[in-house]
Parts: C-alpha cells; sequence; structure tokens
C-alpha cells in the first residue's frame, strides 16, 4: 500500500466574494521512497494540496469540504487536531518557501530544533543539543555547535533553509513536503539544497513531496510528477516519460518555456510564453479549464462544454484532455471518454 | 548584551544634563518673582538681599552648576516661597505617594489589558472578542478625571462598598484611584496587544511552528507572545512615565496627597527651585523608564542588540 | 526604535495596488482580461465605508462638529449670560442639558465650549504635524551626522514629562488663552509625529520606486512631491485623528487643574472644572462636558481605525 494516498480532495475558502475551489479534486499517491513532484503555476492549488495534507489550512476561511487522505491508513481528514499535532514534524514534515520569514526572530535556531525533537520524543535537553549538532552538520552547515546558540538573522537564505530541512528531518519522518524550497534562494545555492535533499531522502528512506513552478527543479528531484492547473490534476507520469512524451497541451507549454541551452531537440528561436490567465476559482467553468488558452481546442469539441476526465494513456501515465499529444496526429477520436 | 546594556545606562547622563538645561532655560523665562507675598512689590534691599541668599544673583551658568551639583548630591535646595522647607522634603514627604499611585496603576493597566487583548486576538471576531474591543475603546477614550468622578458618584455615594473616596492610607483607599489611572492606559495596552498577536499570528514562522508539530500551548506562549509584546514594551515605557508624572488630576479628585498639586501651586508662585526640583525628579523617572524599555527591548528582539550603532 | 506598522503598510499604498482578494487562485477575471486598476484613493473610500463603526464614528464626529458650529448662531441662549434664579437645573425641555451653577444654558455652552476645544485640538493637531513633518522629513531625508544629531535631541526631549513641559510652557507665555494653549500643547506633543516622520522618509527613501525615479533623473522635490508625499498623506491623515484625542485631553487636563484658558470663553475641560465643585447637586453640569469629550475622543479613535484599515490593503483579520 502507498505511504500516502489522496483521493478526490476537494479544498474551498469560503471567502466573502464567494467560494474559491482551490483544489477540486485532486488524487494522487506517493510510494515510500519515492519523491513525487507537483508542478504548475502559481495559483494552481499546489501549495493548498501541501496545507490540506497537514491540515494547516486556516480553517476560518478555508475548509476540507471532501475527498481522504489516508497516510499510513489513516485518513488525516478525519482526525481531531490533536492526533494530527502528534503526526506533524513526527512522521510527516514539511520546508516552506521563504526560509527569511519562516524561522522565528526572536529564537535561537539551536531552540527551534531541539523544541521539535523534544516535543516528539522525551529526552533531556543535552541530548536534544547532541541530536540538534549532529543534524546541523547532517545539512552541511559550518561551525554546527557554535551557529546553535547563533540567531536566524545572522545566515544566509541559503543557510536558513538547510536549518528548516534540519528540523525537518529532526525526528526522522516517514514524508518530507517541500513546498517550493528553492524558489526564493539564488540558483547556485538551489543546486546545493536540492543535492542534499537527495542525499537526505536516499539516506532516510524518505518519500518527498516535491512543489514547485520549475520543471528544471522537478526534473532532478522526482519520480514522478503531478501536473496541476487551476486546481485539478491534469497530467500525471513517470518523469522521463512526462519529458520526452508529454500529452497535455499545457505540460507542452511548460516545457516549450524552458530556455535550453545544449541538448539534442533544442529549440531554436523564441519562448512559448502561453498567453490568458488561469481562470476565476470563484466560479469555474463546468468544461475544461485550460480550453479558453489551448491551442487545440474548438468550439465544437467537447472539451468547449464538458470536463474531461483523467483517463490513462499509457500504463502509468494520466492525462485530462481531449486532445492530449497522441491522439493528435491521425485521426481524431472527437468526444473523449464518457463520463 | 552587557555592553549593550552600559552603553544604554551611560547615554542618559547627557541626556539627564540636558532636561536640566532645558528645565533651568525655560524656568528663567517665566517672568514673575518667587519672592513676592503681596502685591506690593519688595524693596529693592530686601529683594538684592533674598537673591544674594538664594543665589540668584549669580549668573545663569554659575546657577546651573551649583544646581546640577546639588542634583547629583540628592540636594535639590530649599523651597523659594516656603520658608523653612526645603525641595528635598517636600520631595519625600509627597513624592512616594505619587510614584506609589502610578505604579500601582501602571501594574494594573499591565495585568488587566495584556491578558484581556490577548484573549482577544486568539478569539478573534467572536462575541468576547467584540465585548472586549467595545469595551477598550470606550475605556481608552474616556478621559480619567471622567471615570474618578463617575467611581466617586457610585462607589462613594450610591453604594457604599467601603472604598474609600479620598486619602492614601489603607489598601481600601487605593483602589478607586488606582483602577481610574489604570483604567485608560489598560485598555490602550488591550487594544496594542490583540493588534500584534494577530499580526503575528499570520507570520510565515508560526506556520512553521503548527508545522512542527508544537502544542498550541507552546506556539502562542512562546512563538506568538514573544514577538508581540516587543511593540507593547516600546509602549510601556512612555505609558510608566505618563502615568507617574500625569497622575495630577487622579489626585486632586481623590484628595491624594502627592506631588501633583505642589507642582501647579509652585508653577504659579514661581517657586523655581521646587519646580526645577520636581520637574528633574520627574524626567529622571521618565527617562528611567524608557531606559528600562530599551534594555527590556535588547532582550526581547535580539535583532536590536547588533543593529544598534 | 519604535516598531511602527505604519512604515512598511505605506510603501504598498504608494504602489497602487489593486485591492488584495482573500484567498488564492482568484484571477482578475476570465481568461485574458487585464487588471483592473483602481483609484487609490477610491479604493480606500469604499473600503472605509465598509467598516460599520468607522462610518459611524465619522457620522457623529461630522454632526457634533456642525454642533458646535451652527448651534450657537441660533440658540435663543446667551451662553455667558447669568440668571442666577435659574441655577443647577436640571436637563428639561427649555434647557435640554440643564443649567449650570451660574444659570446659563447648558447646550449652548457645549456648543461654545465645542468650538474652543475642538478649535485648540484641530490647531494644535496642525502645529503638531508641521513641526513634526518639517523635523521628520530634514531629519530623514538629509540623513548622516545631522539626523543623529537631531534624533538624540528628540531622545533628550522624550525625557521631559509631557504634562509638566507644558504647563511651564503656558507659565512662560504668563497668560493662558486660545493660542497660547495650542502652542504649549503643540510644543509637549511633536516628538512622536517627527520620529513617525522621520521613519517613513527614510523607508521611502530607500525604496525602489523612489530609486527607480531618481535612476531615471528626477530632481529631488519630485521625488519628494510626486513619490515621498503622496504616500506619507495617508499616515498624516491617520496621525491627525491619532493626535487629536491626546491634544483635546491635554487641554480638557490643564483646564482641569485650573490653567486653562481664561472665563467667559470655557473649553469643555474647564467646564467639567466648574462643574465639580456642584457635582453632588447638579452632575450634570460635569457629566455634559465630560462626556462630550469622550465621545469626540472615541470618535477619532474609530475614525483612525477605519483610516488605516482602508489604507492598507493588507491589514486583513481572519
Amino acid at each position: 500500500m502507498a505511504l500516502l494516498e489522496v483521493t478526490d480532495l476537494q479544498t474551498h475558502f469560503f471567502t466573502r466574494e464567494g467560494v474559491v475551489r482551490a483544489v477540486d479534486g485532486i488524487s494522487f499517491s506517493v510510494e515510500r521512497g519515492r519523491t513525487l513532484g507537483i508542478v504548475g503555476e502559481s495559483g494552481c492549488g499546489k501549495s493548498v494540496t501541501a496545507l490540506s495534507i497537514m491540515g494547516l489550512i486556516p480553517k476560518p476561511p478555508a475548509r476540507i469540504v471532501g475527498g481522504s487522505v489516508v497516510f499510513d491508513g489513516q485518513d488525516l481528514t478525519k482526525l481531531p487536531e490533536k492526533r494530527l499535532e502528534d503526526l506533524r514534524g513526527r512522521e510527516i514534515a514539511m520546508i516552506f518557501q521563504d526560509p527569511m520569514t519562516s524561522l522565528n526572530p526572536t529564537l535561537t535556531i539551536g531552540t527551534q530544533i531541539t523544541e521539535t525533537i523534544r516535543r516528539h520524543y522525551d529526552v533531556s535537553k543535552q541530548a536534544a543539543r547532541k541530536k540538534a549538532i549532529e543534524l546541523m552538520e547532517e545539512v552541511r552547515i559550518p561551525r554546527a555547535a557554535e551557529s546553535l546558540d547563533d540567531y536566524p538573522h545572522r545566515f544566509s537564505g541559503g543557510m536558513r533553509q538547510r536549518v528548516m530541512i534540519a528540523i525537518a528531518l529532526s525526528c526522522d519522518p516517514k514524508l518530507l513536503i517541500a513546498d517550493e524550497p528553492t524558489t526564493a534562494l539564488d540558483v547556485t545555492v538551489q543546486a546545493s539544497v536540492l543535492d542534499l535533499l537527495d542525499d537526505l531522502r536516499h539516506e532516510h528512506d524518505m518519500a518527498m513531496i516535491i512543489i514547485t513552478h520549475d520543471m528544471g527543479v522537478v526534473a532532478e528531484a522526482a519520480d514522478e510528477i503531478l501536473v496541476m492547473y487551476a486546481g485539478q490534476a491534469v497530467e500525471q507520469a513517470p518523469v522521463l516519460e512526462l519529458f520526452d512524451h508529454p500529452e497535455h497541451p499545457y505540460t507542452e507549454a511548460l516545457l516549450g518555456a524552458l530556455p535550453q541551452i545544449e541538448g539534442e531537440g533544442i529549440r531554436e528561436g523564441r519562448l512559448t510564453a502561453i498567453p490568458g490567465r488561469p481562470p476565476d476559482l470563484i466560479n469555474p467553468p463546468a468544461a475544461c479549464r485550460f480550453a479558453p488558452r489551448c491551442p487545440y481546442a474548438n468550439d465544437n469539441d467537447t472539451c468547449a462544454t464538458e470536463m474531461p476526465d483523467l483517463r490513462e494513456i499509457r500504463p502509468g501515465h494520466l492525462v485530462r484532455s481531449t486532445h492530449p499529444a497522441s491522439e493528435r496526429e491521425g485521426a481524431r477520436r472527437g468526444a473523449g471518454v464518457p463520463a | 548584551m552587557t555592553k549593550f546594556i552600559v552603553r544604554r545606562v551611560v547615554w542618559t547622563i547627557p541626556v539627564v544634563l540636558l532636561v536640566i538645561l532645558l528645565t533651568f532655560g525655560l524656568m528663567r523665562q517665566i517672568k514673575g518673582n518667587p519672592f513676592r507675598t503681596s502685591e506690593r512689590a519688595i524693596p529693592a534691599e530686601i529683594q538684592k538681599n533674598l537673591d544674594r541668599k538664594f543665589g540668584l544673583d549669580k549668573p545663569w551658568y554659575i546657577q546651573y552648576y551649583r544646581y546640577v551639583k546639588g542634583v547629583a548630591t540628592a540636594d535639590l535646595g530649599p523651597s523659594l516661597v516656603l520658608r523653612n522647607r526645603d525641595v528635598n522634603d517636600i520631595v519625600r514627604d509627597h513624592f512616594p505617594k505619587s510614584l506609589e499611585l502610578g505604579g500601582l496603576a501602571f501594574l494594573f493597566a499591565l495585568l488587566f489589558g495584556i491578558p484581556l487583548g490577548a484573549m482577544s486576538a486568539l478569539k478573534a471576531n467572536s462575541i468576547f472578542d467584540y465585548g472586549a474591543m467595545f469595551f477598550s475603546n470606550v475605556g481608552y477614550a474616556i478621559p480619567s478625571f471622567l471615570v474618578a468622578t463617575l467611581f466617586i458618584y457610585f462607589f462613594a455615594l450610591q453604594w457604599d462598598l467601603g472604598f474609600p473616596t479620598s486619602g492614601w492610607n489603607t489598601w481600601q483607599s487605593k483602589v478607586l484611584p488606582v483602577i481610574a489611572l489604570g483604567l485608560g492606559p489598560g485598555a490602550a495596552f488591550a487594544r496594542l496587544v490583540r493588534g500584534t498577536m494577530l499580526e503575528t499570528l499570520q507570520q510565515d514562522y508560526i506556520r512553521t511552528a503548527k508545522a512542527k508539530g508544537l502544542r498550541w500551548r507552546r506556539v502562542v506562549g512562546l512563538h506568538v507572545l514573544r514577538n508581540s509584546l516587543i511593540p507593547v514594551v516600546t509602549a510601556a515605557g512612555p505609558t510608566l512615565g505618563f502615568l507617574i508624572t500625569g497622575s495630577f488630576i487622579i489626585e486632586q479628585i481623590f484628595a491624594i496627597p502627592g506631588i501633583g498639586r505642589y507642582y501647579v501651586t509652585a508653577v504659579t508662585a514661581r517657586d523655581y527651585s521646587v519646580v526645577m526640583g520636581l520637574t528633574v525628579l520627574l524626567s529622571v523617572i521618565v527617562i528611567f523608564a524608557n531606559l528600562v524599555v530599551d534594555i527590556l527591548y535588547g532582550i526581547l528582539d535580539p535583532r536590536t542588540r547588533d543593529a544598534r550603532a | 526604535m519604535v516598531v511602527d506598522p505604519a512604515q512598511s503598510k505605506t510603501q504598498q499604498v504608494g504602489a497602487g495596488r489593486v485591492a488584495a482578494a482573500q484567498g488564492p487562485g482568484v484571477g482578475g477575471g476570465s481568461a485574458g482580461a487585464p487588471i483592473r486598476q483602481s483609484n487609490l484613493w477610491k479604493d480606500a473610500w469604499r473600503r472605509y465605508v465598509r467598516n460599520k463603526a468607522a462610518v459611524l464614528a465619522g457620522s457623529v464626529f461630522v454632526l457634533v462638529l456642525l454642533f458646535c458650529l451652527i448651534w450657537p448662531i441660533v440658540s435663543p441662549y446667551d451662553p455667558n449670560a447669568v440668571k442666577f434664579e435659574l441655577k443647577n437645573a436640571s436637563p428639561s425641555l427649555s434647557h435640554p442639558f440643564g443649567t449650570d451653577n451660574f444659570g446659563r444654558d447648558m447646550l449652548t455652552r457645549t456648543a461654545v465650549g465645542g468650538r474652543v476645544s475642538i478649535g485648540i485640538g484641530f490647531a494644535a493637531t496642525l502645529a503638531i504635524l508641521l513641526i513634526g513633518v518639517a523635523y521628520g522629513s530634514i531629519s530623514g531625508f538629509v540623513g548622516g551626522k545631522l539626523d543623529n544629531g537631531m534624533m538624540r535631541l528628540l531622545d533628550t526631549l522624550y525625557g521631559l514629562p509631557y504634562l509638566p513641559f507644558a504647563i511651564i510652557v503656558l507659565a512662560i507665555f504668563g497668560q493662558a488663552n486660545f493660542w497660547t494653549m495650542v502652542v504649549a500643547l503643540a510644543i509637549a506633543s511633536w516628538f512622536t509625529s517627527a520620529r513617525i516622520v522621520r521613519g517613513q522618509v527614510i523607508s521611502l527613501k530607500e525604496n525602489d520606486y523612489v530609486r527607480a525615479a531618481r535612476a531615471v533623473g528626477a530632481r529631488w522635490f519630485r521625488v519628494l512631491g510626486r513619490h515621498l508625499l503622496p504616500n506619507t498623506l495617508g499616515v498624516l491623515i491617520i496621525a491627525i485623528f491619532l493626535e487629536l484625542p491626546g491634544v483635546i485631553l491635554g487641554e480638557a487636563f490643564l483646564s482641569f487643574i485650573g490653567l486653562g484658558i481664561s472665563p467667559p470663553n470655557a473649553s469643555w475641560g474647564q467646564m467639567a472644572n466648574e462643574g465639580r465643585s456642584v457635582y453632588r447637586v447638579a452632575p450634570h453640569i460635569m457629566a455634559v462636558p465630560s462626556i462630550a469629550i469622550a465621545t469626540l475622543i472615541l470618535c477619532a479613535n474609530f475614525i483612525a481605525d477605519g483610516l488605516r484599515d482602508a489604507l492598507d490593503p493588507r491589514t486583513r483579520e481572519t
């Protein structure tokens, strides 16, 4: 059984302007020791998905209105808050996008690491401190022992992110969710942080979900990729398969927007930008949400009126489109699979 | 850390000196004669003698110097109007009461306002929140003399609950004036704490703390409070100063023998030394309160320790 | 040193942001439609009127102002006419606020007193802001050693206790009339606004869009007028309603201890003081002006809160 099984998750935000359907029926699973990459543009619901798994969505405006999140056999959406608190940091850990603001400026990083350890394990202060130093060394922070008593503002962005990773690993979680871990970092630092994550994942045999809008990052780090658009999954496939044979027009456009410096199949000419904007999630259209921006959609197609289903176009490769790439050359089959 | 504290303390000395100079200069601008006891002018001979006796005939910088020396040795000089009384005597007799009133009011404001504000923030937009904030807004707006008179009206005249409305001896006599004086600042603290806590609760690092699985008690008690109290500490210093120096009204209404009464009459009577003495004393307290605030701020927010030039 | 949330807010204000929606994923209309840029002030107004308490407070405030301005003109009573036979009368139809211990109509006196108190309040607030803006913007804009020196001086001035300071300044003037009051209160209270303005100017000076303006060669007064001031304007408007209560209260305090404006043009504070002696017999004489002061302060607070929320698109409370 998979470590994490998300089925038809729906998270909505109840605001004064209306109900924002931020995550509208997404399903995926993550096996032990494997990495899932979730990609999509800003606002597509990837962060909300991650926060929903952890139960960290802001409860007044937001609520999980449907679906299930089964982790290690338990449905997290049905658990009381206290039980979730026990799981967080211990079984599932999360690191966030902006390391500058994600650490408490008035506490030493030593405190911020040891408090996690002592929350989940009954150990003495000295033991926790020792473990903290080990963790700092593991994430390759120089002068670990002295830095323990320093405050976050003395560290650079890359260092702070390593501290966040150290905190996340402190209790040996089974799953690590990394929400845009490198977006706020310089490119050179990005590479080292990604390498670090990769090494640690193998050493600790940890599953990982890495969320990003950067296809380059996910190509490096993930085993399988889920492409999200406007709150839904539009394509899902193992990483090489996705890059070699993308099916959904959106995925193709994303890959087409990648600058390539060298390699075979290099594209000459301009980068392709995707015209238009994502739909308003308060009243999303009943039709395919990508249709207005899709280069292959016409008004006569079913995708103009009906939402295409997520179907398996090849073993292990799912796509939600009436015009997947492999069906475009040659005879068009018209309507998609009926609901 | 100690370097930080020492630096702050050392800086207060020139500030005190400057304050004395300013007050001194200001006082000298007030036209009038402290020795005049009736409408008639004082004969020139006597005026000269009096001036010499109190050193008022020396040039201003000599007077200033002698005064500073006096302050350093805690000798505030004799009163110019009330013969046979030194400023020190007046201070000793009456100042502790004002200090106690201001101090107790401050404590009341803290103990009442901070928890109220914190609970309001944690239960934001609930009935408790609306009620508490309504109460705070009203409490903040009502001038203390109105509160004081209302208290007297209800607690002394209408319902006889055993809380005296004059004097400052038993603990019961202290209750009403302390609350009357401290209610406004307490309400201000409540509003402030609520605001800062709400802002802190939105911060990313609180989300991180929750993601670590920390218990909510700890998240609030340590992570949220520590960051939220920083602006409160900043506001607390001037508040303490204000409470001690602004208790004149309450003293008048509740007939408390503090220095408030003396201050006003001394200014009107042009009793330079009393006014100087009291003003300097009050200033020292305000400066000291600000110093404590600065140091507390440094303890609470480690970033300022390094940033301070 | 002072943590001033207003500093960071107005940076956003100046960039002319579209009012932010709550929650993610809300794009600006259907695919392809451009984002609608709205005017900053119109936006702020719209947000302000959504706040019911602020609207109520604003209306009451304006009503009180109108009352104080108009009533003395139309009132049948002379606020200073002494009629001992009517003294200490409780509120009635002919005298809705009763009469004071000299038989004068309280309603009219309250209106006249309001003119004095509110007049002093606004005048002193304006003076405070002028001094504060001058001091703060010079200090902040020039920076360097001058800034350091000016701030040290300010730190010292902070050490002077408010009430005693005002008392001394009043004593220097010798007499207490409208203008000496204004000056005394202003001199004792301008420090905070100078600090705030300086903080604003410094943070805006280093702001990226100011740098961008300078980078294309804008002259300093253009930078000041076009970029810095409009942003600071929001903070200043809020500052007016924040300083006003303090000044009104200060004037009331000074009057209450007997240092107020000489009669017969009494302010609210003085009316309250006069009412003190007959408190047990005729509580309304002291209560009416005190409640008037409290009402005005309450309104100013709510207006200030409303303005703060209206001008900063980011303060949203979950």
